[in-house]
């Protein structure tokens, strides 16, 4: 312990001798950490995978089921209530759900401002393919019609002050509608059962309807639908039951591959029976997409911060050359004196000893120049990128990450410099 | 100093030089994409809209209850709504739409002639359901035909006539005379000229208009104003108490002028490009540092040479010009090498994101900024040496 | 040649301050070549390198070639060195990472010569010091006595007026010390000036004049007589 002090207070030393190199040192590999790190954490979390033990069982069946003709079309990413109602009929699945989301207003009583609320109209099997956790209540029986919802955990203390309300009623949009369930804390993130116009990268909604609900009363998708033919969107009840408007996403569990093969010759079959009856008129074009590729799929992927990343990891590159050059310079204004140390009887090992200790030092000061860095990195990146702030906290995991990093990079940092001041030729040095 | 002992010089210090060889490369490839982005959005947010952009604000929102989201009562909001509004005083003309310009999506779909359907199909055009004042607030004056007066119904018995703007005009009828002609979506009554609608569809400036009352409002309408010079953000100010005043059962979105909705519409490559212009600035900063102490170290352990050059007839300003050159020479040599990785750099961040290739002259403009760079950092370095007394350092060691 | 009236120099720190230098009067004619000696610390060096435009003065005035050399700038005094004055060292101060070539050129470049002047003058003072074959080595792969030739041809090579040696043969061993001085002789003969800084009486007695430095003063600038020393 003695010795550990006494190697710290000869760092010490050193650093204060030239302390403007040193800090020069820090302040680089700090700031290509600290950028590297900011990023890298978007990066991480936007392609993490929320649902590890799943998202090679989950899947996205889409079908060229549209009433027009095109050679080279990839299928559309949204399917008509129809096409979900034809692929709804295989019991190859162990869950299937079919879902969209659009906006209402909350509220408790009419006399009570409304709350803008985002709303998940989906059915059951929803709730246990994505692992969505029910603080109380139950979720809906079947798939059926019914004015009955389940909030977020966050809705329900926002609105009602509590959690435990299952059984009160609320105000959507003017219709009573009675609280059957309660989420407990859960956000999927990335959110991607919603990977479709990059809206994997928003918080999960605030209430949950039934899909038949949803269409009964007209509720239209906020984020992709498509009209053909002589549909009106504004019919959802009718004419989006019947024709060809495309709002829907749909999710298949298929736990095996068998199941996996047989689902995708179940829809081979189907473009046959379309086909047959005239109301498949393109080439087949099925896609069976898995939870964990759907972003890539969709091109959804965040090109800013994959080309960040890249730029990030350059700049990193260029502050560890550039600190091991300013450490370089360091260590050969030193020379001599460690030359001088070796000549009074260090060994190589305590000369080792020594700068290891120094790394120690610079890794720790660096951590924190580096931890200070990318707070104010990710702090402007939220400013600039609003789209990608759910994706910025840190966890022990990260941090850990950036030690280790801090760790290599100072190792490589001070590698060079520490083998020629300590293995080159001792005469030499002395004599320079 | 000859280029060959240049050289030499710089070869006897191969690691050190290596390292600043490739952080100057790095720095160098980081530079120049940087411009190019930067120069990129610049074009992209300059680029003509057609729009007054300063003058017009566009408020977006929606009816909190379900009734007055739905016609008849929507288009009794609307009316009550356009009136209050135009009584604001710096208010020239108010109109509803659908949705507004400058947007990355929203509602469209495709017009083509229906008797030449394949030929003349434009996908994706912006589909505006609007008030007849619309084109007074944008400034869009017909270039051909006359501006429909009167709200028809999108699906009434007879369809609603259609504007379209030039470039549409031109692509569904070949360049000849739209005026007159059926699209899919109704007869066309008039063109306007260009402005940029949004930004998802292939080309910017197709877009078809026509003026027809509001039928369902569930994803929110706009109601576009243009206002007097210098009086946009009194206006501004005073439209959210206005439209409460009118009904309280709304949700104001936003409320912004048209220029700041074109900014927005790049926010993600402003942002991009003002990171990487930071970034850039920092590896300035460290190339600055880099050459810096490469000069100083340097001076301060051939202190003897400096002294022997001095003696043997060197003056000072020759002293400053060699460790100038030196530098000088690193960074050329840096940045040639940084061209090769700009152009990896360039074809790497091509994958991901849309930018430019690049051209002849912004190297020539890369090497002019790293120079400048260097020799500011090398300065300060190459004064110290000129200061070294050649009595003292020839005497040294 | 050299004319030096009255010249002082004063070494300033915050708490003493030194003469190095005291009212020295030297009158060095064009031919000549005088040694310097005197203990250490007696201010040799600092005439030397005054003499050379190396180091300023505080007073008086220094001539060189009837020209005062007082108030000249950098550049003027870096060209008067390049051009009139060649310098020989006792650690011979050439530059370890240049050929023999490169360091003899230096100060030709300096001086803006061309390519052919300034090989035709390498090649003669190499030829003249005796290293021809070994102008592409390196300073290091030289032995001593090669180094401080290469040194005089560097010195040389710029046909200088005055050449100006500080202890020129202090590295050297006996054998390398009396060709260097052989050499230095030679080229005395040849019409240059020499100021040649030494400790060994042996060597001050080969040259032609002893200037003896005590504390910053010239003690004695007479002709060196041996045997009137040693009879004294």
């Amino acid at each position: 312990m003695e010795q550990l002090f006494y190697y710290l207070k000869v760092s010490w030393f050193s650093i204060k001798r030239a302390p403007l190199p040193y800090m020069l040192t820090v302040l680089i590999l700090s700031l290509g950490l600290g950028v590297f790190f900011s990023n890298a954490t978007f990066y991480y979390r936007m392609n993490s995978d929320p649902l590890p033990d799943k998202s090679d069982k989950l899947f996205f069946p889409m079908m060229m089921l549209v009433p027009y003709q095109c050679s080279d079309c990839k299928a559309p990413p949204v399917l008509s209530y129809s096409n979900v109602a034809k692929l709804a009929a295989s019991d190859i699945p162990s869950a299937r759900a079919a879902m969209y989301s659009a906006d209402g207003y909350l509220r408790q009583h009419a006399a009570q401002p409304p709350t803008p609320v985002t709303v998940r109209i989906t059915q059951r099997d929803f709730f246990s393919m994505f692992d969505v956790p029910l603080l109380h209540g139950t979720i809906w029986p079947d798939n059926q019609a019914r004015d009955e919802l389940l909030l977020s955990k966050a809705t329900a203390e926002k609105i009602l002050g509590r959690t435990d309300v299952v059984g009160q009623q609320l105000l959507l949009d003017d219709r009573l509608f009675t609280i059957i369930g309660v989420l407990d804390d859960w956000q999927m993130l990335p959110k991607l059962y919603d990977a479709y116009n990059r809206q994997y990268l928003n918080p999960a909604e605030d209430i949950y309807l039934p899909l038949e609900s949803g269409y009964d009363y007209n509720y239209l998708s906020n984020n992709n639908s498509s009209t053909y033919d002589d549909a009106d969107y504004r019919k959802l009840a009718t004419d989006g039951r019947t024709k060809a408007i495309h709002q829907l996403q749909y999710w298949v569990q298929l736990d095996t591959p068998a199941q996996q093969q047989a689902y995708r010759q179940f829809m081979a079959n189907l473009v046959t029976d379309e086909k047959a009856a005239g109301r498949h008129p393109s080439p087949e074009a099925n896609q069976l997409v898995m939870l964990r590729d759907i972003v890539r799929y969709f091109g959804g992927e965040s090109a800013d911060i994959k080309a960040f990343a890249i730029v990030t990891l350059l700049f990193l590159l260029v502050s560890v050359f550039n600190a091991s050059h300013l450490s370089l310079n360091r260590y050969l204004s030193n020379q001599y004196e460690f030359s001088l140390r070796r000549a009074l009887g260090a060994n190589r090992s305590q000369l080792q000893m020594q700068l290891l200790v120094d790394m120690g030092l610079m890794s720790t000061f660096t951590l924190a120049g580096a931890a200070v860095i990318a707070y104010g990195c990710t702090k402007l990146m939220n400013s600039l990128w609003p789209a990608n702030r759910l994706f910025a906290s840190w966890d022990v995991q990260l941090m850990l990450a950036l030690a280790v990093l801090t760790l290599f990079c100072s190792y490589l940092v001070t590698l060079y410099p520490s083998l020629r001041a300590s293995f080159g030729s001792l005469n030499k040095q002395l004599k320079e | 100093m000859p280029l060959h002992l240049l050289f030499k010089s710089l070869q006897r210090r191969k690691v050190v030089t290596t390292l600043l060889l490739v952080q100057l490369a790095m720095t160098f490839a980081l530079l120049l994409n940087s411009i190019l982005l930067a120069q990129q959005t610049r074009q992209q947010l300059q680029q003509p809209t057609g729009l007054p952009l300063q003058q017009t604000l566009q408020v977006q929102l929606k009816p909190t209850t379900v009734a007055l989201r739905q016609y008849p009562a929507l288009g009794d909001l609307l009316t009550r709504q356009l009136e209050a509004i135009r009584t604001v005083p710096g208010v020239v003309a108010v109109a509803y739409s659908n949705q507004g310009p400058l947007l990355y999506g929203g509602n469209n779909g495709n017009v083509h002639d229906p008797d030449r359907e394949e030929l003349s199909k434009a996908n994706g055009v912006p589909l505006y359901t609007v008030s007849a004042d619309f084109f007074n607030v944008l400034q869009l004056p017909p270039l051909a035909g006359e501006l429909p007066q009167n709200e028809i119904a999108v699906d009434g018995l007879a369809k609603s006539p259609v504007v379209i703007t030039q470039s549409l005009a031109n692509k569904v009828f070949d360049d000849k005379p739209a005026v007159g002609r059926q699209v899919n979506r109704g007869p066309v009554a008039a063109v306007v000229a260009d402005f940029y609608g949004q930004r998802s569809a292939g080309t910017v400036n197709y877009n078809a208009i026509q003026v027809a009352p509001l039928y369902g409002v569930d994803w929110g309408y706009s109601i576009l104003l243009r206002t007097e010079h210098g009086s946009t953000d009194k206006v501004r100010q005073a439209l959210p108490q206005v439209l409460q005043q009118v009904d309280s059962n709304i949700e104001i979105f936003y409320i912004r002028t048209l220029a700041e909705q074109q900014q927005r519409l790049y926010s993600n490559e402003f942002g991009l490009a003002s990171l990487l212009s930071l970034l850039s600035a920092l590896m300035l900063l460290v190339s600055m540092i880099s050459s810096y102490s490469n000069a100083y170290f340097h001076t301060l352990k051939h202190q003897q040479e400096i002294g022997i050059k001095r003696a043997l007839g060197a003056s000072k300003s020759r002293i400053f010009t060699e460790l100038l050159s030196e530098n000088w020479l690193t960074t050329v040599l840096g940045a040639t090498a940084g061209v090769g990785c700009a152009l990896v750099l360039n074809q790497v961040l091509a994958q991901v994101i849309s930018i430019p290739s690049l051209s002849w002259w912004l190297p020539l403009l890369t090497y002019t900024v790293l120079l400048l760079c260097v020799t500011v950092a090398t300065w300060y370095p190459a004064t110290i040496a000129t200061r070294i007394s050649p009595a003292t350092a020839t005497k040294a060691l | 040649m050299i004319t030096l009236t009255n010249l002082g120099k004063v070494f300033r720190t915050e708490l003493i301050e030194t003469h190095a230098l005291r009212d020295v009067n030297l009158q060095v004619n064009e031919g000549e070549f005088a040694a310097l000696t005197g203990p250490s610390g007696s201010g040799k060096s600092t005439l030397l390198n005054i003499l050379g435009t190396l180091e300023s003065f505080d007073s008086g005035d220094y001539q060189l070639d009837g020209k005062s050399v007082k108030g000249l700038s950098d550049a003027a005094l870096s060209k008067l060195r390049n051009e009139k004055i060649g310098f020989i060292f006792q650690s011979f101060n050439l530059i370890k990472d240049f050929s023999i070539y490169d360091n003899i050129e230096l100060p030709l470049r300096y001086r803006g010569l061309n390519a052919t002047v300034r090989k035709q003058r390498i090649e003669r003072a190499l030829e003249l010091v005796g290293l021809h074959a070994r102008r592409d080595y390196l300073p290091g792969q030289l032995s001593g006595g090669q180094q401080q030739r290469v040194a005089i041809a560097r010195a040389i090579a710029g046909e200088p007026r005055i050449l100006l040696a500080d202890e020129p043969t202090g590295n050297l061993d006996s054998l390398m010390a009396r060709q260097v001085m052989e050499l230095l002789e030679q080229i005395n003969r040849q019409g240059c000036t020499i100021l040649m800084v030494t400790h060994d009486p042996d060597q001050a007695r080969r040259a032609g004049r002893n200037i003896q430095i005590i504390d910053g003063q010239l003690h004695d600038s007479t002709m060196y007589d041996p045997l009137a020393q040693h009879t004294a």
